[in-house]
């Protein structure tokens, strides 16, 4: 150790040496290994939260829909839906999206609605959803823990196994009482009873029509007969000769009649055809009876009695939806079904039961 | 001995020597260490890479109101969407528990989407609803509770993670870097709320950001977009006028586990003692 008095033991030099080494292959693998954003923010990979932010959002929200589907977003904006997003019973508008460049040509010919809930092709045309009952009961269906705010309902006896669109629109789907609210105030019906002359001729003196083609008032729905004169006045429903009747009175006119007439004791027309043909009819009329009550009578003043009408008025009635020359979402659609021997049960059920 | 003395040798050119090589040499052995890699804190670096957001000015808060929830679990089904969270009744980054209690019973029944009924209520387990089990019981108490991520400001989770995958961002939020993410589920066993889910297809943790590509964009949450009747609020809580910092001033409002010294941010609303 003599000549080394000078200089550091070797081993030390050793030891730094493995020190410096290793210093220099961790600062390297450093170098090579560790991402470059490393630590910009903290102690994790600066990038990785630009990675996260820059997922596309699948759910667009209901504005975005609305430059295609104005018609559809403007009944779902004024309605008690609005709180529902589109995307919550269609489906996220990104997969709308994403694929329609692509499958423009394939949407072409798709078939329409309702055949496109069946057939439609994933990720190109989103779902309208084909079973409703399933959707609105996620909602609606009465369930403890649901807040008394939320409107629900049983579902077997709300409707029975009757899809929900059949009565409600899905973008709107409050029933209002619609002639009851339009004319505003309840009517007078004595001054009703004045003011029925002029339809006394063809309704008979007491809304007990004569003649099997006209149908009787009496004991008719206020609200439904105050929207039949408002339609025939503003002719969204067309008659030569209830057009021009309503033509000439005022709202407070039609609340009047329809105040009247729903006042007056009503008489059952009768059905002049077989039972059989009512029994029958009974056993298809379980669609009717969610809306027109089970005897025929119905509880909601926007909706008519059946009960007691004439049977050839019924059936023409059933005809004039089928046409299209009587118009209203709901009957539409359920007429569509109905052959001529059904709409001859049908008229002869209705019309066979007693009115109330 | 004899190093000793030489170390202490009078000679004071061997002295600067020695010294000028242990300065050399320990700066080299710090430098290597990494120390200096370290380059500042959240948020002092560069500011955050989208354009138009700045998350130093956002503190994101969210409330849950569980006397308006209805269970219908549109909140669910929008996650799952909105993140590719796998379709099954085991995996959610938010859910919804139904507690009811039964007449003349102490304790609350509990169920959420892993429930056998509620699956078979559902029809499959790609699809979320409540069965009507407690249609005809005598129910004494009955409501939903939503969960989600609390965003802790103290995270367990963020704590224990051994490879750094998983941290705080300054305006609120705790994300995982899949990338960096191995798998370990440390961070699920951490967390008192039970809100982190193993990706077993990528075998990496996973976890609700509140929608953290929505919400640096301006939308809300997917979930709190969804919910048809206003009970997940979200909303920046630096803003006196957003509907988070109305709803926790104008709300008795309380967080899951405060014992836990968490700090959470998601605030509820109407939920009973048995909720953690």
């Amino acid at each position: 150790m003599a000549g080394s008095e000078n200089r550091m033991p070797r081993h030390i030099v050793r030891l730094l040496l493995i020190f410096v080494i290793g210093g220099a292959v961790a600062l390297a693998a450093r170098y090579l290994f560790q991402d470059k954003s490393y630590g910009i923010y903290g102690t994790f990979r600066g990038d990785a939260v630009a990675e996260l932010a820059a997922d596309e959002p699948m759910y667009k929200g209901s504005g975005y829909c609305q430059s295609c589907h104005g018609e559809q977003h403007s009944e779902w904006s004024a309605g008690i839906h609005k709180v529902v997003l589109c995307e919550t019973c269609h489906g996220a508008a990104e997969k709308h999206r994403s694929a329609k460049p692509a499958a423009a040509a394939a949407l072409a010919d798709l078939p329409t609605h309702p055949q496109i809930a069946a057939e439609r092709q994933e990720h190109v045309k989103l779902a309208i959803p084909a079973d409703s009952v399933k959707l609105c009961t996620l909602c609606h269906e009465k369930m403890p823990g649901r807040p008394a705010a939320q409107k629900q309902i049983e579902v077997s006896s709300h409707a029975g196994a009757q899809q929900c669109v059949v009565c409600h629109n899905p973008h709107s789907p409050k029933i209002a009482a619609a002639g009851a609210e339009q004319t505003g105030k309840p009517g007078d019906a004595a001054a009703g009873r004045k003011k029925a002359a002029a339809c006394a001729a063809c309704h008979g003196a007491d809304g007990v029509s004569g003649n099997p083609e006209w149908p009787s008032l009496a004991g008719q729905q206020r609200g439904y007969l105050a929207g039949a004169l408002l339609a025939y006045k503003d002719g969204t429903r067309r008659d030569p000769m209830m057009g021009a009747q309503a033509k000439g009175l005022s709202e407070a006119d039609i609340g009047d009649l329809a105040a009247f007439y729903a006042s007056a004791s009503c008489k059952a027309a009768g059905s002049k055809s077989s039972a059989q043909l009512a029994s029958a009819g009974k056993a298809k009329a379980a669609a009717c009876a969610n809306c027109h009550g089970a005897e025929g009578v119905s509880h909601n003043p926007a909706w008519p009695s059946l009960a007691g009408r004439q049977e050839a008025y019924l059936a023409n009635a059933l005809k004039a939806y089928q046409s299209g020359a009587r118009q209203g979402p709901m009957m539409a659609a359920l007429v569509k079904g109905l052959s001529d021997a059904d709409i001859g049960q049908l008229a002869a059920y209705y019309a066979s039961l007693n009115c109330k | 001995m004899k190093l000793k003395r030489q170390a202490f040798d009078p000679d004071r050119r061997r002295l600067l020597r020695f010294l000028g090589r242990v300065v050399t040499y320990a700066s080299a052995m710090i430098a290597s260490l990494g120390v200096f890699g370290r380059r500042g804190l959240a948020g002092a670096g560069p500011a955050f890479p989208a354009t138009d957001y700045d998350w130093t000015k956002h503190r994101w808060g969210f409330g849950v109101d569980a006397t308006r929830c209805i269970g219908c679990l549109r909140c669910v089904e929008a996650c799952k969407t909105e993140n590719g969270v796998a379709r099954d009744a085991h995996h959610f980054r938010t859910w919804v528990e139904r507690y009811v209690y039964l007449k003349g019973e102490k304790l609350p029944r509990v169920d959420s989407q892993a429930d056998p009924g509620n699956i078979a209520a559902s029809g499959s387990e790609k699809e979320y609803r409540f069965d009507n089990r407690y249609k005809d019981a005598k129910v004494e108490k009955a409501f939903f509770v939503p969960k989600l991520c609390n965003q802790c400001e103290h995270p367990p989770c963020v704590q224990v993670c051994p490879v750094g995958a998983t941290f705080r961002t300054p305006d609120g939020v705790v994300l995982i870097d899949h990338d960096y993410c191995i798998g370990c589920q440390y961070c699920v066993q951490a967390c008192p709320y039970g809100v982190r889910l193993f990706n077993q297809k990528y075998e990496v943790t996973d976890k609700c950001t509140w929608c953290y590509h929505r919400i640096t964009r301006g939308l809300k949450p997917a979930c709190v977009e969804a919910c048809p009747v206003n009970a997940r609020i979200f909303g920046d809580q630096n803003d006196p006028e957003s509907p988070i910092s109305k709803f926790i001033r104008e709300n008795r409002v309380q967080v899951l586990k405060p014992s836990m010294g968490t700090s959470p941010n998601v605030f509820y609303v109407g939920i009973d003692k048995e909720i953690v």
